[in-house]
């Protein structure tokens, strides 16, 4: 117990410091005292023997002190003065403390809630054992045939498939809901590794038609839609009008393939159903490395892997397909797409950091420069400078932990907006909150910031000692004057990058908002309709149904025209097919024609405003029985027959047998994306979606769009027709121009982050113009007055102040341009319409920037200019 | 805490601890019991008694309580810890081992 008994004396030695000293005077009186009495034994007389016994003491100060020192608290006793003096000299400077602590706090608090959500949602490793041998197929095949077929063939790898989002009705209690569902194959837990929590997973059977009605549970949805209820395993629920019994329930953090996965069901593996099984790219195939086996030899058996599985399809497929396959880690697959837009994030909130850091180091070094006389006296009085330095970095470390605890709230604050500002679709966004890591980047920020801050007033101090040595003129002031000119020449420069990122952002939103979409109906209203098989199974009945629902739309007062189409455009859905195409035979090998495809009925056209360019539009008459049509756009007639006209030329969907014939040519229209279609589709084709219902008896969703008198009031139209059809559920109603704004908010909640950094660099950066400005006008007043004396005009001395800014401005300006060079090629990725060498945004933002360091620095120069020259000379 | 730094500094720590052993004791008391008992060879300075007596007090092998003395007057007694008791052991033998080496090197060489 001997460290307890330390740690006791040592806390005494700190918290009874005065009764230990005056216990301390106690023992040395006594020994002087005994030490007189002896001499007085000897024969001397009293006053004799006094003296004589503190001669022989020594100094009783010195012993004092050497005593003091054994109590080993000494650099705390001083830390903790230190700590004092530096909150009180803070107290008495409350605006340089505010702006100080703010700044650091700004730069801390960003940094840290960048970093940790850039760490949260890129490298931090995903919640399942070894997730570094999960592996998906990125540029490669998916599907049910395929999947599975790729499950039974490779050696490599154990992989299964799931179906990245998917909804099915969920009808309980006589409510039918969307519930976020998704279908999987059987082997999914034993490639991810997890166990459900309560009851079982689905066994190798229950993938099969007829044995598939299984469900298993997420613990949200079983808290939020059950209750909890523990005696809901084996229970029955109603999906898509089918039941489904519940026999287990996943644990809390089981996320896949998304936090808000509800509900897990077996895929239905069914041989006759040409469709489901080969169809479509719906199913995606995500796989575990088997024991031994790299990701060189995953990638290895993919192509021969694949060969084989071409041939299963039950059309041919192109000799290319699947070719392009590469086995990637799950990890990376992942983030691949919010990568850049994360990386510039975070290198905007670092330059914001640096800015941060260089106008507190300004800020501390004219306070250093004011203190230069303290410093100076102190040094004089015997006060060694290794302790004047320690008092420094003491007042340092005050203000940035004081800095950083602000930081650390406004980081929390940040985090908390931070799912709000990013696009939903981000992976991993739920699992974004404080960490370990945050504390981490938070401390080692921190710890930078401090060494940063205390080498420049360092450096002052020793400079200032040698040359008070070697009786040199050159002030140590003038010297930091220059340091603090350089270091806002550099705020400058990252001030201007960041502008120029945020710029360069904001041209992309400014070119993303003029792009024609070629519709022209922002008011049309689209909401995703999904019936179930009672209603829609069979393609007359489907029919029959629709044309219930659209007569109960249009007793609605408010409702003008309603329209079907199988999805809106620009609400992010793939719907692309591969195609054969006449006159235009692929040579053998070379992948299939790949055509965008929108079911829809004759209305649609109008009422999306897409105007038709030869040919005719669907008819009522484009029905089931009748010779398949089909319409196709502008771009595409112009590309595959450009030179006759593209009306009676057919097209033949490869899953189908039938071909289809060309009746109309139609303007084009932004289907996919504001920034236009992927590289691999080669034309927009429009169905009649009467021919097309159903695909396959079972749930069907459709976009219903309402041309309304009042787009403001959905809710009346949304009642009367969940009132005649309470089975049928409507979902994610928006306006067409709301659906367009969604496009585009990966690019503008970058914009809209790198433009806050932006603005607020800015405002530090003009802050910092000011103080280091003002400062040095400040110290100039004697030259100044002086000038002015000897006959300079104001307008000369604000020209002299200017010039010095305008030096530095342009020099830090440019600086920031070339490095905003190389900085933007990161974000070239996300530009439309603008290059990352756009000469606009690199002209225009540094010349905003010299402009506001101007502005800034003539406040000072005018203060200048109206020096009293009488009042300089009489201090002379 | 590492070792006594010098010869000079370990040999005063462990006169301390010999005599401190005793029973309590005060500094004035300490100094003229290793006075005696070195028959006035080793003379303790004030200036080195005090700062020794604070830091074996902070090592923790001695301890103090302030009590009055026969004279009437308050001093600050000095006694041996548990602690104490064991370090004087190691340094007596290291004394021990180190005075033969000497007294062998001497005698032989």
């Amino acid at each position: 117990m001997l460290w307890l008994t330390k740690l006791n004396l040592r806390l005494r030695a700190l918290f009874q410091r005065r009764a230990l000293d005056r216990q301390l005077n106690r023992e040395l009186a006594f020994h002087l005292a005994e030490q007189t009495a002896e001499y007085l034994a000897q024969g001397m007389s009293p006053s004799e023997a006094e003296l004589a016994a503190r001669r022989l003491f020594g100094p009783v100060a010195a012993l004092h002190e050497q005593c003091r020192d054994e109590r080993r608290t000494r650099w705390l006793e001083d830390l903790m003065q230190d700590a004092q003096f530096a909150l009180r000299s803070f107290a008495k400077s409350p605006a340089f403390t505010l702006v100080a602590v703010l700044t650091l706090a700004l730069g801390i608090g960003a940094n840290t809630a960048f970093f940790s959500a850039a760490y949260g949602i890129m490298f931090r490793p995903l919640p399942f054992p070894s997730p570094d041998r999960l592996i998906d197929l990125d540029d490669g095949i998916a599907g049910v045939g395929s999947v599975t077929a790729l499950r039974a063939l490779a050696r490599a790898v154990d992989w299964a498939g799931y179906y990245p989002a998917s909804e099915l009705n969920l009808q309980l209690g006589g409510e039918s809901s969307k519930i976020t569902a998704t279908a999987v194959t059987s082997n999914l837990l034993r490639v991810l590794q997890v166990a459900p929590a309560r009851g079982r997973w689905f066994t190798a059977g229950e993938e099969n038609f007829g044995q598939h009605r299984y469900a298993v549970l997420s613990d949200r949805a079983w808290r939020e839609r059950f209750a909890e209820d523990p005696a809901i395993l084996g229970q029955t629920i109603t999906l898509n009008e089918e039941p489904f019994e519940i026999i287990g329930i996943m644990p809390a953090n089981f996320a896949f393939p998304s936090a808000n996965t509800e509900l897990w069901v077996p895929i239905h593996m069914d041989a006759r159903s040409l469709g489901y099984m080969w169809g479509d790219n719906d199913l995606w195939p995500i796989g575990r490395l088997r024991e031994g086996m790299s990701l060189a030899a995953a990638q290895g058996e993919l192509r021969p892997v694949i060969d084989r599985i071409r041939p299963m399809f039950p059309w041919r497929m192109p000799d290319a397909w699947g070719t392009g396959a590469q086995a990637v880690l799950h990890s990376k697959a992942l983030v691949k797409d919010v990568q850049p837009k994360l990386f510039a994030l975070s290198a905007a909130s670092l330059l914001l950091l640096l800015i941060a850091c260089g106008n507190v180091a300004n800020l501390l070094l004219a306070r250093a420069m004011r203190r230069e006389r303290e410093f100076a006296m102190r040094q004089a009085l015997g006060a060694h400078w290794s302790r004047l330095i320690r008092q420094l970095l003491t007042e340092n470390l005050v203000l940035v932990l004081i800095g950083g605890a602000v930081g650390l709230a406004v980081a929390a604050a940040i985090l908390r907006a931070l799912p709000l500002l990013l696009p939903k679709d981000t992976p991993r966004l739920a699992e974004i909150g404080p960490d370990p890591a945050l504390v981490l980047a938070a401390v080692a920020s921190m710890l930078l910031t401090v060494i940063l801050f205390s080498v420049a007033p360092m450096l002052l101090l020793l400079r200032q000692r040698r040359e008070s040595v070697a009786g040199r003129a050159v002030t140590a002031s003038t010297r930091a004057s220059r340091l603090s000119l350089a270091l806002f020449g550099v705020e400058l420069a990252l001030a201007t990058t960041l502008l120029i990122g945020a710029g360069l952002m904001g041209r992309t939103l400014w070119q993303l908002a003029n792009v024609d979409s070629g519709i022209r109906a922002a008011s049309l209203v689209a909401a995703r309709i999904s019936v179930g098989p009672s209603r829609c199974g069979k393609a007359e009945h489907c029919w029959a149904t629709l044309e219930n629902i659209n007569r109960t739309l249009l007793e609605n007062p408010v409702v003008r025209r309603v329209n079907w189409a199988d999805n809106a455009p620009l609400d992010q859905n793939l719907s692309a097919v591969a195609v054969e195409i006449e006159d235009h035979p692929k040579p053998p090998g070379a992948p299939a024609y790949v055509l965008w495809r929108t079911e829809a009925t004759p209305g649609y056209f109008p009422a999306l405003g897409i105007r038709l360019r030869s040919g005719r539009l669907f008819t009522a008459a484009d029905r089931p029985g009748a010779a398949p049509v089909i319409i196709i756009s502008q771009a595409t007639a112009q590309r595959f027959w450009p030179n006759e006209s593209a009306i009676g030329k057919r097209i033949r969907t490869l899953s189908e047998l039938q071909w289809r014939t060309v009746v109309g040519v139609v303007s084009d229209v932004a289907q996919y994306s504001l920034t236009g279609f992927p590289s691999w589709v080669d034309g927009v084709e429009y169905f009649s979606l009467a021919q097309k219902l159903p695909i396959d008896a079972g749930n069907i969703e459709l976009t219903v769009f309402l041309e309304s008198s009042q787009p403001q009031a959905p809710v009346t139209w949304q009642a009367s027709l969940h009132q005649r059809f309470p089975d049928i559920v409507i979902s994610h109603v928006k306006s067409l121009a709301a659906i367009r704004t969604d496009s585009v908010s990966n690019q503008r909640s970058t914009a809209l982050l790198l433009g806050l950094f932006a603005v607020l660099g800015l405002l530090l950066g003009i802050a910092g113009v000011y103080g280091v400005i003002s400062h040095r006008a400040q110290q100039r007043t004697r030259e100044m007055g002086i000038r002015l004396a000897l006959g300079a005009s104001a307008n000369q001395v604000v020209g002299m102040v200017l010039q010095e800014t305008l030096l530095v401005s342009f020099l830090g300006a440019a600086t920031g341009v070339l490095a905003a060079f190389g900085l933007s090629r990161f974000l070239s990725s996300l530009l439309f319409g603008v290059t990352a060498r756009d000469v606009t945004t690199l002209t225009i933002c540094p010349l905003v920037l010299l402009t506001a360091a101007l502005l800034a620095a003539a406040v000072p120069a005018q203060r200048a200019s109206r020096t009293d020259p009488a009042l300089t000379l009489r201090e002379e | 805490m590492g070792k006594p730094a010098g010869l000079i500094q370990g040999t005063l720590d462990l006169l301390i601890l010999k005599t401190v052993s005793a029973g309590p004791v005060h500094g004035w008391a300490i100094a003229k019991r290793i006075q005696q008992m070195s028959d006035d060879i080793l003379q303790v300075q004030q200036g080195s008694l005090y700062p020794a007596l604070h830091r074996l007090e902070q090592q923790g092998w001695i301890e103090s309580a302030e009590k009055a003395t026969e004279s009437g007057r308050i001093a600050k007694f000095y006694s041996l810890t548990r602690a104490g008791k064991k370090q004087m052991a190691v340094e007596v033998g290291q004394w021990d081992r180190l005075s033969g080496a000497i007294g062998l090197v001497l005698k032989r060489a």
